[in-house]
């Protein structure tokens, strides 16, 4: 295993697919959102982060996740993640951003219902 | 509208903009330089550390990153620029530093404080907001903490796999202490062996003079790394040792805190002290793995045994075969642990052949081993070979195709009724006897055991064996067995009871007493067996 994160893009439209594999750190988090923010300034306001190759998430990752909601939620547009551990899908319920992203058990599920 | 009211009222109106955007600090000199007399400028806000940092400022503007001044109780205005203070309340929460374009009225500082007294109050509305959020997002994470340990009492104790197990420890782990890189460490002998590291490791085993440390505090070492950290260019490190129930059974090592801010920071007292729990819980888990993996072990051990017992059973002669004059006895008892005798009998012209052998080792090599043997035997004895060459072929056969330190003790007799006469092998077994007259020869070795080396040759041995001799072959589990004080029943116990009146079935039931009232409620360690002939008249047919 090795720390660093890999991210790659599925562009759908005015959707997008962000897979990751690593890391969500604060390196692995700025990643994310550097390449979420081009999405958003590119028109993207549908965005599904499916975490099926990631095993770890730290606080600070999570911060930054917040705040890609955040500014997705500015722009109106909505934000999704799909295919979590188990251990990060009750992280990502207590800290709290199951409130303002829906989470999904599977891309296909999710591709359905955001329309992507 | 009057134009001064025109002019504040627009003025607030692009201020009010900033609350509710949660402006960029750029925005704020940009809405200055739109309704004064103040083009350029810079922006101080108050950071954590109570300093006043540079947040904005215009382009080709000189200013400092950090204001070392106290921030004025009013504005101050000089004739080419302004310092206007920013404060909510008491508090001063920034300063604007901004530079005139050319002359200036009182009504353009009137505005100037104006605006600074709404500024302050969209910025330390921002930072309430902020601080609340980050509250909230501490509270939270605070609960997600408790949560992991609680978690790792359930599900990591209920992980038995210890592969599975070393994953979930080191993935909970880096979440729990903001760690970039991590390692878990289990005994092997005196010294901690990597066991899963997330990241590279320099060695597989943790530094001595670390381990020294961690067995002798008992409790998380924190420091700021240097070229021997076990992690290649890490900054800071932290190990902890996992304490099992009557030693330190492993180490959990991490490196790299992130910061909020980006950097790397030491991993502070309260990461240690989480870590510390962590690893509590985590000696819970890895024991239980332990005595899952142990019960594991032992169940796939009862199988092959099982298996083992199955396939000897299934070789060894089923039934005593009964000859019109000539009388023959067996006895076969498995020790629990599945050892390696063998006993066959095989018809041959005017009499019979007799054969016990021991194979080294136990369980299912043994039984393989006999399986070799009960295949190779058949096969020799079957064709009517001279026992010297039976033993030959067999030696150079099983030397062949057993491991290297497997081999097998043996003895045949063949006894020719006609011709009164009793041939044998005895390959480095036990001696058989020989029973006639009231006189008690040996059939001793005189080879090596079948299958030790290559070159073996064996020479068959001819004794006179007329009518009314018995022949007795055992294996060494009659005469080494135990009772319990661990003394051996030996030859010295079973040579009294060889009685040549006797018939083969009253010595088998006499040894195999003896032997009994001797070992009395120790275990038996080997298995027995014991074949005894007397000759007579006869064919040999096989009973049910």
């Amino acid at each position: 295993m090795t720390e660093e994160l890999k991210v790659a893009i599925d562009r759908k439209g005015s959707g997008a697919v962000l897979y990751t594999k690593g890391y969500i750190n604060n390196v692995g988090g700025e990643e994310i959102a550097n390449r979420a923010y081009e999405l958003m300034d590119d028109g993207v306001r549908t965005l599904l982060l499916n975490l099926r190759e990631t095993k770890i998430v730290n606080s600070i990752g999570i911060s930054i996740l917040i705040e890609i909601i955040e500014k997705m939620m500015d722009k109106g547009g909505r934000i999704a993640f799909c295919c979590l551990t188990p251990v990060i899908h009750k992280t990502f319920q207590i800290m709290g951003l199951a409130n303002y992203a829906t989470i999904y058990d599977s891309e296909e599920a999710a591709a359905k219902e955001l329309a992507l | 509208m009057p134009p001064l009211v025109r002019r504040f009222s627009d003025f607030f109106r692009d201020l009010e903009q900033l609350e509710r955007t949660a402006a960029r600090t750029e925005a704020v000199l940009e809405v200055f330089a739109r309704h004064t007399p103040f083009p350029r400028g810079a922006l101080y806000l108050r950071d954590r550390d109570a300093r006043l940092r540079l947040a904005a400022k215009s382009r080709q503007f000189i200013a400092p990153e950090i204001l070392d001044d106290e921030p004025p109780a009013e504005l101050i205005a000089s004739p080419d620029r302004v310092i206007v203070p920013l404060r909510s309340g008491r508090d001063p929460v920034g300063v604007l530093a901004l530079a005139a374009a050319g002359v200036y009225e009182e009504q353009d500082l009137d505005l100037l404080r104006a605006g600074a007294v709404f500024l302050s109050t969209v910025i330390a509305n921002q930072r309430l907001t902020q601080e609340a959020r980050e509250g909230d997002f501490q509270l939270k994470y605070r609960l997600w903490e408790l949560e992991t340990l609680y978690d790792i009492g359930l599900s990591i104790a209920g992980t038995l796999n210890i592969e599975e197990l070393a994953d979930e420890i080191l993935f909970r782990m880096i979440s729990l202490i903001n760690a970039r890189r991590a390692a878990l460490f289990l005994r092997e002998g005196g010294r901690f062996k990597v066991y899963r590291s997330f990241g590279d490791v320099r060695s597989d085993f943790l530094d001595d003079e670390l381990t020294t440390q961690l067995l002798e505090a008992g409790r998380p070492i924190s420091f700021e790394a240097g070229a021997d950290c076990i992690f290649p260019a890490c900054t800071t490190f932290v190990a902890v040792p996992i304490r099992g129930d009557n030693e330190v059974i492993g180490v959990l090592a991490a490196a790299d805190r992130e910061t909020r801010d980006g950097g790397i920071g030491v991993f502070d007292e309260n990461e240690l002290r989480l870590l510390s729990l962590f690893a509590n819980q985590v000696a819970i888990a890895l024991e239980n793995a332990r005595l899952h993996r142990d019960a594991l072990e032992k169940q796939a051990m009862e199988r092959e045994l099982e298996l083992a017992a199955t396939i000897q059973r299934d070789i060894l002669p089923k039934s005593v075969p009964s000859l019109e004059e000539m009388e023959i006895a067996a006895l076969a008892r498995p020790a629990r642990q599945v050892g390696g005798d063998y006993h066959a009998f095989f018809e041959r012209e005017n009499g019979a052949t007799l054969l016990v052998a021991d194979v080294s080792g136990k369980s299912m090599p043994a039984a393989l081993l006999v399986s070799a043997l009960h295949a190779a035997v058949q096969l020799l004895v079957g064709e009517g070979r001279p026992l010297g060459e039976v033993a030959t072929e067999l030696n150079r056969h099983i030397h062949s195709w057993s491991a290297e330190n497997k081999f097998i003790t043996l003895i045949m007799a063949a006894i020719d009724r006609e011709a009164e006469t009793l041939e044998y092998v005895n390959a480095g077994h036990n001696p058989g006897y020989l029973l006639n007259d009231g006189r008690v020869d040996t059939l001793k070795s005189h080879g090596l055991p079948i299958g030790m080396l290559a070159q073996s040759k064996y020479m068959t041995q001819i004794r006179p064996f007329p009518s009314g001799s018995t022949v007795v072959l055992y294996s060494d589990g009659i005469t080494e067995a135990e009772n319990e004080a661990g003394e051996e029943f030996g030859n010295e116990r079973l040579e009294p009871l060889l009685d040549g009146r006797a018939s083969p079935a009253e010595l088998r039931d006499r040894i195999g007493a003896a032997v009994d009232a001797f070992t009395g409620s120790a275990p038996q360690k080997d298995d027995q067996t014991l074949v005894i002939a007397r000759s007579g008249s006869g064919r040999m047919r096989n009973q049910p």
